[in-house]
């Protein structure tokens, strides 16, 4: 029974990774990279790991797949084209490659003798990873974190645009000049005559443009 | 009855991996490229599931926990570089972002 479902989710896994080699739409790639993970996640089950099983559903085929699918559909990839430039030999190479390393794993697993040992029952639980994760190894969770933090500021400056301010505006540190277009509502659109504020209310408040904001208020009261 | 021993997931593990390489060597355009690369962090995940299955330690899954809070990272940062080359070169094959510079 156990190696009928190994079979089939170790063959859907293979089947799903070589789809996603083979597909020239990413979109498709990143479908069939989900169900690499599901099968994954069932083969961490069948090697009682039911807390990992339900994290790589979670994090994997949850978060990180729907952050690749969304760049995708973000940037609007085309399908890539086979055969063009110069890079042509990296087929064989690749080809080359993959193959001596199926022949040296497949050399290692028939000259290494058989463990004699069968799949543990509560190993995988989430109360021993817990227990383990917060006590000896503590110190790698708290380094995780900090990664987590980086990747967050890394994410963030990279992909943020320029900034909110109009292309007339000019930014010093402390001061933001602000054309007077942008604070004046009365001004004529191209005027750039240069306004120093630390913000638009003390901007407007240079302008003499406070009045007009308190009138506003009287006349919604 | 016979089980699934242990030479059985590293040999699938290391099939996915290898599936994984081939595919960053062939693959140009940027976002499959880093599919591959997940493809070939759960195929090491899997060898330490397997690992950590057999030998009755929970070691090996405490290193998937971390490996996967790198993948997030990874991902993360890595689609944001993504976005930031497409801004620059409006393309994602790897071919045209050869040079650092623009």
């Amino acid at each position: 029974m156990l190696v009928l479902l190994f079979i089939l989710f170790g063959g859907l896994a293979i089947g799903c990774a070589l789809a996603v080699v083979a597909q020239r739409n990413p979109l498709y790639s990143a479908i069939s990279l989900v169900g690499v993970f599901i099968s994954l996640a069932c083969l961490y089950v069948m090697l009682a790991a039911p807390f990992i099983a339900a994290v790589q559903v979670i994090v994997y085929a949850g978060a990180i797949m729907v952050l690749v699918v969304f760049v995708i559909m973000l940037l609007n990839v085309e399908e890539e084209e086979r055969g063009r430039g110069r890079l042509k030999f990296l087929v064989p190479t690749a080809i080359a490659l993959a193959a001596i390393l199926i022949a040296e794993v497949a050399f290692i697993l028939v000259t290494v003798q058989e463990f004699r040992v069968s799949p543990a029952t509560g190993v995988g639980l989430t109360h021993s990873i817990g227990s383990q994760l917060f006590t000896r190894y503590l110190l790698p969770f708290e380094i995780t974190s900090i990664l987590l933090l980086m990747a967050i500021v890394g994410a963030m400056t990279l992909a943020r645009r320029g900034g909110l301010l109009s292309p007339n505006a000019r930014v010093i540190p402390g001061v933001t000049t602000l054309p007077r277009s942008l604070v004046d509502p009365k001004a004529a659109p191209d005027d750039l005559r240069a306004v120093e504020a630390d913000s638009t209310g003390g901007a407007a408040r240079l302008l003499g443009l406070t009045d007009l904001r308190s009138q506003a208020k009287r006349e919604e009261s | 009855m016979m089980e699934p021993q242990l030479s059985w997931y590293l040999a699938l593990s290391a099939a996915l991996f290898t599936i994984g390489v081939t595919g960053v060597i062939i693959k140009r355009n940027v976002i499959a490229m880093f599919m591959c690369i997940e493809l070939m962090l759960n195929a090491v995940n899997l060898t330490f599931v397997a690992f950590a299955s057999f030998f009755q330690d929970v070691v090996g899954q405490l290193f998937v926990f971390i490996v996967m809070t790198v993948a997030a990272a990874e991902a993360a940062v890595g689609l944001g570089i993504i976005i930031a080359i497409f801004r620059n070169r409006e393309s994602l094959d790897v071919d045209d972002a050869s040079i650092l510079k623009l």
